[in-house]
C-alpha cells in the first residue's frame, strides 16, 4: 500500500489534520490501533473556548471556532455556543482577567467582565455569594467529541482520505533521514510523509524514528463525571471556578452534568476511576452550583491530558528527519484546537508555513528553553 | 382491603397518603411503589422522552415527595400523611438545603461480602468463627433473590423465609450486617481494598483484606413493544410485591418469557389468575397494561404482564473490580481462578458466577469462605464444599432470537433511558459492531443502570445482526459508582 501522507492517530487531531489535507487534494491515510476517536477523544469533557492568556493560542482558537461554527453547520453535528463562565473571587483573580480581557478583545474575542448577578442570569443555579466578577464570552462553546470526531471522518473519507482502524503502527521504515514506510500489524504503508498525531502515546512513537530532539509529553490521569440528565438548558455555558481546584462543569445535550476537577495523577497510562476523585469532584463541583447535591451520580471516568511543561502542545515539523511531523501534547484542550490544528499541519505540508501563529507550538522550545507563559488549562 | 391485597395487613399501621391528590390506604413503612400498587396504581413517572413508566421493570422512579422533587420512589417508605406527585425524569430540586455533612464512618474488617444473598451469607458463616466480616446489601433485608420466593427452595428445609431467618440469626460477633446500604466498588489500595458503601445518605468506607463479590444476578430482560409501560414487571419484583408485601401484580396478570414455571406455582400459592404467553409482540393501554398481543395477533385482556425468562449474572461488580469476562452457558461470567478469584485477593462467589440453585449459591459461599481461612492459615474445608458444588451445573441460557421484523422497533425499549430498539438497531445496520462506540451513540448502557438490564440484550442485537460470535463481543467495563449515588453523599463539608 502507498500513500503520500500517513497520519498516526484517529482522535479528533489526526482526523482534523486528514480532513483538511484531503480538502486541498492531498493523498492521506489515517492509522488507528482500535476505532476512530477513541482514545482521550472518546473520554473529553466537551468544551471549546477562546478565553486563553496569550496571543496565539487567543488567534488559533478564534480561528477554531469559526471553523467548528462552519463544519457543524455543514456536517450536521451540535456544536452550541453557549459561552464559557469563569468565576473570580478576589481582585488578585480580577487584575489577571482583566489582562487576559485586553488580548481575547484584541483579536476580537468579544469576551467581558461581567457582575455576579450578571453569571446568576446566565446560570440561574449558580451560587454567587462568593464571587466578585465573572469573565464571560458568549461565543465559546461546547460540542460532543465523538459525533465531531465521526463527522470530520466521515466527510474526510469522502473526499478520498483513507482510515484503516484497529491498525497500529509497529514501525517507522527510515533511510538517509528520510521516511520510508510505516509498519504496521496489517502490513506496511510506503510513503514519504508522517504525522505524529497520537498525544498520549506520541512519546511511542517518536521514539520508533529516534527523535534527535526532547519533546516531553507524558499522559496523566484526569477524571471526569456524569450525573443523571436533568431538564435542558439547566447549565447552558462551560462554568469555571480556578478557587475551587481548576473546576468545570456544564450539561450535556443529553442533560446531564458533566464536569472534572484538577485532580492530576502520573505520569501514568493507568486509567482506573479513583475513589479519591469522587470525593473531591462532587465536593467542589456541589459548591459552584449547590443543586448538584440532590443529583444522582451516575458514572465517573478517566482520561489522559497529554501534557507538555507549560500545558501548550508540541506543533510543527521535524527538521533532521525529512517529513516527520508532531501535533501532539494538548495538555487537556486538544479537542477545542482540532480544527485550527488540522489547518495549520495542513498549511505546513503544503506550503511549508502557516497563517495562524504555529511558531508558539514550536516542538524545538524544550530542547531550546524557551518554554511559553502557561496556557490555562481546566481540570 | 386494597384492591390489589392478598391479606388484611396489620390495621394499626393504616396511614393515609396522597397520590396526584388521590386519597389512598396505605400502611406505614410499606414501600411507595407497593402502596401505589396495591390501589392499582401503576404509572408513577415519565421518562424524558414522555413514555409512561412504573417501578417494576427497569429505569429510575423519580417522583415528588411533599413538594420535594427528584426523591427516588423505589426506596421510599410511605408515611401517614406523605403526599406524591408524578414528574418526569429532568425534573430535579432547585433549591436544596445545605446542612452539615455527616462524618465517614470507618470500617476495617479481614473481609468484605457485597451481596447479602445466599452466597453471601454462605461465605459469612464460614469465615465468623476466625474473621472479622462485613456484609454489605442493598436490600432492605438478607437473603437476596431467595427472600422473595414463596415456596420451599431445593436443598433446604423450611420455607425460604424460615431458612433465611434460621441461617442469619447464627451470624456473631463478628459480623457488622449493612442493610439497605448500597457498595460504590471496589478500589485496591495496596494494602486493602477499599469499599465505600452508603447508608440513608451515610458514608461509610470499609477497609478490608479480602472482597467477596456475591452480588448475584439480575433478570432478562424481554424485548417486546412497550416492554417498559407501567403494569410490566421484572420477575424479581413480581415476587417481591407479593410474597415480601402481600400484593398482588393485577387481578388477571400474562406471563411472557421462557420460564414461566419459575413464577406459576408463586401466582398458583396466591390464587392469582394468569395466562401463559410465550410469544408476546405488544402491550396496549392507558395508565396501565390492559392488554397484550402475542405474535398471532390473540388479545390477552390482562392488567399486568410479568417477564419470567432467565437470570444473568450481574457483572458490572466484576468488571468495576478488575475482573475479566468470557462468555459460557449463554451468559457472561467472570474469569475465575481455582479458587474462585477474580484477582489477588478478590472472590467471586453465587449466581455472579452462573445460574444455579440457592442452595449451591450458598455452597459456593461457603467454599470461597473456606478458601479465604486457608490464606489465613485456618483450618478448612473447602474440598468438601467443591465436591457438592460439583453436582450444580450451572444452568444455560439458550440463545434469544429477537423478531425483529415482527415489530416496530421504535416501541420496544431496550434500556431505561428512552433507548428504543430502531435507535440501536440503526446503528448496528451500518456496521458498527463495537459496543463501545454503540455505546456512545445511542446511550445504551449510559443510564441510570449502567447496562446491567440492556447491555446483554445490546450483545444479543449485534450477534445476531452481524453473524458475530456472542464469545468475541467486548461488553463496556462499568465504572463508580456501581449504584446512583448522591452527589451530597460524597462530598466533603468546609
Amino acid at each position: 500500500m502507498n500513500s503520500d501522507i500517513v497520519v498516526i492517530g484517529g482522535g479528533i487531531t489526526g482526523i482534523a489534520i486528514a480532513h483538511e489535507l484531503a480538502k486541498r487534494g492531498e493523498e492521506v491515510t489515517v492509522i488507528e490501533k482500535r476505532f476512530i476517536g477513541s482514545g482521550s477523544t472518546f473520554r473529553c469533557g466537551t468544551g471549546i473556548r477562546q478565553q486563553f492568556n496569550d496571543e496565539a493560542n487567543v488567534q488559533v482558537m478564534k480561528r477554531s471556532v469559526e471553523l467548528w461554527k462552519k463544519y457543524s453547520e455543514e456536517y450536521g453535528f451540535s456544536f452550541k455556543q453557549t459561552g464559557y463562565l469563569f468565576l473570580l473571587y478576589n481582585e488578585e483573580e480580577v487584575e489577571q482577567f482583566r489582562e487576559n480581557i485586553s488580548i481575547q478583545n484584541r483579536f476580537g474575542v468579544p469576551t467581558k467582565l461581567i457582575t455576579p448577578e450578571e453569571a446568576k442570569e446566565i446560570v440561574p443555579l449558580l451560587d454567587t455569594s462568593e464571587i466578585i466578577a465573572a469573565s464571560w464570552n458568549p461565543t465559546d462553546g461546547k460540542a460532543d467529541p465523538f459525533h465531531a470526531t465521526t463527522a470530520f471522518a466521515l466527510h474526510a473519507q469522502e473526499m478520498g482520505a483513507r482510515i484503516l482502524e484497529y491498525t497500529e503502527v509497529k514501525d517507522i521504515i527510515i533511510a538517509d533521514n528520510e521516511i520510508k514506510a510505516v509498519k504496521t500489524n496489517n502490513g506496511v504503508i510506503k510513503t514519504g510523509i508522517v504525522i505524529n498525531a497520537t498525544n498520549a502515546w506520541s512519546k511511542l512513537i517518536n521514539a520508533m524514528i529516534k527523535l534527535p530532539i526532547r519533546i516531553p509529553i507524558e499522559p496523566y490521569r484526569h477524571q471526569a463525571i456524569i450525573t443523571q440528565p436533568i431538564k435542558k438548558n439547566a447549565i447552558n455555558p462551560m462554568v469555571i471556578s480556578f478557587k475551587y481546584k481548576d473546576s468545570y462543569l456544564t450539561q450535556t445535550d443529553h442533560g446531564g452534568i458533566i464536569g472534572g476537577i484538577g485532580y492530576e495523577v502520573g505520569p501514568t497510562y493507568n486509567l482506573t476511576p479513583s475513589y479519591g476523585f469522587l470525593r473531591e469532584v462532587t465536593t467542589y463541583l456541589s459548591k459552584i452550583i449547590p443543586s448538584l447535591r440532590e443529583l444522582l451520580i451516575l458514572r465517573t471516568w478517566a482520561g489522559y491530558y497529554a501534557k507538555t511543561p507549560d500545558s501548550n502542545p508540541a506543533i510543527g515539523k521535524i527538521e533532521e528527519i525529512n517529513d516527520y511531523y508532531i501535533a501532539a501534547g494538548f495538555s487537556g484542550h486538544g479537542f477545542m484546537m482540532g480544527p485550527a490544528v488540522g489547518e495549520m499541519v495542513a498549511d505546513l505540508i503544503t506550503k511549508g508555513k502557516a497563517s495562524l501563529p504555529v511558531e508558539w507550538y514550536d516542538p524545538y522550545r524544550f530542547e531550546r528553553g524557551e518554554l511559553r507563559q502557561k496556557a490555562l488549562q481546566m481540570g | 382491603m386494597r384492591p390489589l391485597d392478598l391479606y388484611e395487613k396489620d390495621s394499626s399501621k393504616r396511614i393515609t397518603i396522597y397520590f396526584e391528590g388521590k386519597v389512598l390506604d396505605a400502611y406505614d413503612g410499606e414501600k411507595l411503589p407497593v402502596a401505589l400498587l396495591a390501589n392499582r396504581i401503576y404509572w408513577i413517572t415519565t421518562s424524558l422522552q414522555g413514555r409512561k413508566r412504573g417501578a417494576f421493570t427497569f429505569g429510575p422512579l423519580p417522583v415528588v415527595i411533599n413538594g420535594v422533587k427528584n426523591m427516588n420512589g423505589r426506596k421510599t417508605a410511605v408515611r401517614d400523611g406523605m403526599r406524591i406527585e408524578r414528574q418526569n425524569y429532568g425534573e430535579f430540586q432547585e433549591v436544596v438545603e445545605i446542612g452539615e455533612n455527616k462524618e465517614t464512618i470507618q470500617e476495617v474488617v479481614d473481609v468484605a461480602v457485597i451481596g447479602g444473598g445466599m452466597a453471601g451469607i454462605g461465605a459469612v458463616l464460614e469465615l465468623q468463627e476466625h474473621l472479622t466480616v462485613a456484609i454489605i446489601e442493598e436490600r432492605g433485608w438478607l437473603g437476596g433473590a431467595m427472600s422473595l420466593k414463596g415456596i420451599t427452595q431445593e436443598g433446604f428445609d423450611g420455607s425460604p423465609r424460615e431458612v433465611i431467618d434460621e441461617l442469619t440469626s447464627k451470624f456473631n460477633e463478628n459480623v457488622k450486617v449493612f442493610k439497605g446500604t448500597i457498595s460504590l466498588g471496589v478500589f485496591d489500595e495496596g494494602e486493602y481494598f477499599l469499599v465505600p458503601a452508603v447508608k440513608k445518605g451515610q458514608l461509610i468506607e470499609i477497609m478490608a483484606k479480602k472482597v467477596i463479590l456475591a452480588t448475584g444476578a439480575v433478570e432478562n430482560i424481554l424485548l417486546f413493544e412497550n416492554n417498559d409501560f407501567p403494569g410490566v414487571f421484572r420477575l424479581d419484583f413480581a415476587l417481591e410485591v407479593m410474597n415480601k408485601w402481600g400484593v398482588a401484580p393485577g387481578r388477571k396478570v400474562a406471563i411472557v418469557g421462557r420460564r414461566p414455571e419459575r413464577v406459576i406455582p408463586e401466582l398458583e400459592k396466591w390464587g392469582i389468575e394468569y395466562v401463559v404467553v410465550p410469544n408476546p409482540k405488544r402491550i396496549e393501554g392507558e395508565e396501565g397494561v390492559e392488554r397484550l398481543i402475542d405474535m398471532n395477533n390473540n388479545v390477552y385482556e390482562v392488567d399486568a404482564v410479568i417477564m419470567s425468562d432467565y437470570r444473568i449474572p450481574d457483572i458490572n461488580p466484576v468488571t468495576q473490580a478488575g475482573g475479566k469476562l468470557t462468555f459460557k452457558w449463554g451468559y457472561y461470567v467472570p474469569v475465575i481462578d481455582e479458587q474462585n478469584r477474580i484477582r489477588e485477593g478478590i472472590y467471586v462467589a453465587g449466581s455472579v458466577t452462573g445460574i444455579k440453585p440457592h442452595y449451591a449459591n450458598y455452597l459456593e459461599g461457603r467454599l470461597v469462605g473456606a478458601y479465604i481461612l486457608k490464606e489465613f492459615n485456618y483450618k478448612s474445608t473447602p474440598a468438601v464444599y467443591r465436591e457438592k458444588l460439583e453436582k450444580y451445573e450451572p444452568e444455560a441460557l439458550p440463545p434469544l432470537h429477537v423478531d425483529f421484523k415482527a415489530m416496530d422497533l421504535k416501541d420496544v425499549q431496550i434500556c431505561g433511558c428512552d433507548v428504543d430498539l430502531k435507535k440501536v438497531d440503526d446503528v448496528v445496520k451500518q456496521g458498527i459492531t463495537d459496543l463501545q462506540i454503540v455505546k456512545r451513540l445511542t446511550h445504551l448502557a449510559m443510564g441510570f443502570c449502567q447496562g446491567r438490564f440492556c447491555l446483554f440484550n445490546g450483545a444479543i442485537l449485534v450477534s445476531q445482526r452481524t453473524g458475530k460470535e456472542m464469545s468475541t463481543i467486548d461488553l463496556p467495563v462499568a465504572r463508580p459508582p456501581l449504584k446512583n449515588v448522591r452527589v451530597k453523599a460524597l462530598a466533603k463539608e468546609g
